[in-house]
């Protein structure tokens, strides 16, 4: 058994500031969680934490229901992939993955069976006796995973390990080290800022912002019902697009336009029946805002277009919607081109629309989002 | 299509440049060779030569059966390499803890190191004379190691911690998780991947200690009189033995361009270590 245990952990560096906040969940047997969130949000703290390379300011950790908190790494049977992937440069393949066995103390033709079977499973049987400095980022890699396979640890931590590599193998690793934990069933917390790698790698994702837990769900319910504006911006992409907007009874005004809401987002938000001009933060994911040329919606408005990016299988389609935009606290967001305030949709390729249009556009009125403008949760 | 190749004015200039600095450097140590090798009556001829008419190795000779200068080189050797070993055993681990495990302290610590470099050897010369004194080490080989140790460490202090910047946090970490404690980590990982860095501060170190003059002259006698002091004394009140002097001076600057010709691909490895990131 070797479920994670979190209880309350704080981080507080000597200078006073408050890395982590009461971190708490569990995180089950063989589960793959992801732990994501913009840079400093602290999930690179939680992980180290649970590695032992960070100290515990407060709280509890616990392993197998060991608790872990003064337990030094070596002692934690617990096995890291690092972002810079930490290989040994004066070692070979074959020794930078047999070191951990060696320093456990497994007898020599043991060790050589778990490095070739290892070496086997991640394809590096050719470069065992190659010194890192000669291998590929995606080689590397593989030997990063290799010596943290080869122990059969009680858990699995990972340190963004793709982040150095090109998009292409980026995709192809992920894919590996998905079917590869899943091969293993061990417990891995994977830590990552790509929100494409935790929602197609884990089991559950935890989003973290400013050292303090969002939501921890699994990568369906994060995108379907997230619980705050910050979760359901960060989760998709292109982002979803959050405006302030007033809903009075099934009406709901977005600037100079007005649509009707279907009785079904009733059904499933009841705290909306029946309000009349409540002020709330209304979203909007762009793969539910269509060409109304090519879809027709019950909900439709009309918005000038400022930039088309054709990119093939889709069309991303800048609007400028002239309700006011509502930040999602995102501190990595890229701002888009032109004007960060624009609204993006992801139109079918056969669309017609051009920069400089005026877009009839048809808006998949089941799948808004509903948020409180002042405590900015989601309104159910 | 093959290029035409260029006047290229700055390359030549730098070249230039290069070869007076290298000639500037190297005549001195070339007329020493010289002289080494003139017959003893050749030496101080009015006007000199630069090259020798005869080339003899009589002043070697001389040096050689003289009973000093063997037994200085023995009392050289032993300083050089026990002051190498003592600085590089302290230098190492806390030039490694002070840049790894950064605070106020280490960097103080570092600072301090880097104050003892501009106190004159000198003015540090009569307070080790009286330490030693009273702990019974004048004229030992352990009292002249300590002295040189003293001023060996801050140099390999500074230099290590230049080194040690260039090792990534990451790798000491990577080796804790693979079952290692902190000092296994440093031993078994850090200090292999050091190796050029700590060849370029022995050699440095080394050199140092074999070229000192100051304090072997203060802390010395008969009893462990290293070479400097041995080739000074060619002259003396009854004049200057040119011949065995130089010839006395080659022999004791081999060593050092020996072993640093054997470790030129460790030491410009070691010089450019951390410029470029692997």
């Amino acid at each position: 058994m070797s479920a994670i245990e979190l209880r309350n952990m704080n981080k507080v560096y000597g200078n006073s500031f408050h890395a982590l906040q009461d971190l708490s969940f569990d995180i089950r047997d063989g589960e793959f969680m992801v732990f994501v969130g913009p840079s400093g949000c602290g999930k690179s703290t939680a992980l180290r934490m649970i590695a032992g390379l960070e100290s515990i300011t407060s709280g509890e950790l616990r392993i197998g229901g060991r608790l872990l908190n003064d337990v030094d790494p070596k002692d934690r049977d617990i096995a890291m992939v690092f972002q810079s992937y930490a290989l040994y440069p004066h070692k070979t393949v074959r020794e930078n993955i047999a070191f951990p066995l060696q320093m456990a103390g497994l007898p020599k033709t043991e060790i050589a069976k778990r490095v070739d079977e290892a070496a086997r499973t991640l394809e590096l049987t050719t470069l065992l006796d190659h010194r890192p400095a000669i291998l590929s980022g995606g080689q590397r890699q593989r030997v990063a995973m290799g010596r943290a396979i080869v122990r059969k640890p009680a858990a699995f931590l990972m340190d963004e390990p793709l982040s150095n590599l090109d998009a292409k193998l980026r995709v192809q690793m992920r894919a590996e080290i998905a079917s590869l934990q899943r091969k293993l069933i061990v417990t891995t917390i994977y830590v990552t800022h790509d929100q494409v790698e935790a929602m197609t790698m884990g089991d559950r994702v935890a989003v973290m912002k400013g050292g303090v837990l969002q939501q921890v769900d699994t990568p369906q319910n994060l995108y379907n019902r997230p619980d705050n504006v910050f979760v359901a911006a960060f989760i998709g992409s292109p982002s979803m697009n959050l405006y302030e907007a007033v809903l009075n009874g099934t009406t709901l005004t977005l600037g100079s336009n007005s649509f009707e809401i279907p009785d079904r987002v009733f059904e499933y938000r009841p705290s909306l029946n029946g309000v009349s001009n409540r002020q709330v933060i209304v979203g909007i994911r762009p793969e539910h805002m269509n060409d109304a040329a090519i879809r027709r919606s019950s909900a439709e408005f009309s918005a000038p277009v400022t930039l088309v990016e054709a990119l093939g299988s889709e069309s991303l389609v800048h609007l400028n919607i002239d309700a006011p935009w509502v930040d999602a606290g995102d501190p990595d967001a890229v701002a888009d081109i032109g004007d960060e305030k624009a609204a993006i949709a992801r139109f079918s390729p056969k669309s017609t629309v051009r920069a400089g249009d005026i877009a009839r556009v048809a808006v998949d009125a089941e799948e808004l989002h509903f948020f409180e403008p002042d405590t900015r949760t989601s309104i159910w | 299509m093959r290029r035409t190749p260029r006047f290229n004015i700055n390359g030549i200039l730098v070249n230039a440049a290069a070869l007076v600095l290298v000639l500037s450097y190297a005549l001195p140590y070339v007329y020493l060779l010289m002289t080494s090798i003139k017959p003893a009556a050749d030496v101080q001829q009015i006007p000199p030569s630069f090259l020798p008419a005869v080339v003899s190795l009589e002043n070697f000779r001389e040096v050689l059966q003289s009973s000093a200068l063997p037994k200085a080189f023995a009392s050289s050797l032993a300083v050089a390499v026990l002051t190498t070993v003592l600085s590089l055993a302290v230098a190492v681990p806390a030039a490694y803890v002070a840049t790894q495990y950064r605070r106020k302290i280490t960097t103080l610590f570092l600072l301090f190191a880097l104050v003892t470099r501009m106190v004159p050897s000198v003015s540090l010369g009569m307070p080790l004379f009286q330490l030693l004194k009273s702990l019974g080490l004048l004229d030992t080989i352990p009292g002249l190691v300590l002295a040189h140790t003293s001023t060996a460490v801050p140099l390999a202090l500074l230099l290590m911690s230049a080194f040690f910047e260039g090792v990534p946090k990451e790798l000491e970490e990577a080796a804790r998780m693979d079952g290692c404690t902190r000092f296994q980590a440093f031993r078994k990982i850090i200090l292999p991947v050091m190796i050029g860095g700590i060849a370029v501060t022995a050699l440095f170190t080394f050199i140092t200690s074999w070229n000192e003059f100051l304090y072997a002259l203060l802390l010395t006698s008969e009893a462990t009189k290293t070479a400097p002091i041995v080739i000074a004394e060619y002259n003396s009140v009854y004049g200057l033995a040119w011949g065995a002097m130089t010839a006395a001076a080659v022999l004791y600057s081999l060593p050092v361009i020996v072993v640093t010709l054997a470790l030129q691909k460790q030491i410009v490895g070691g010089l450019t270590f951390g410029a470029v990131k692997g």
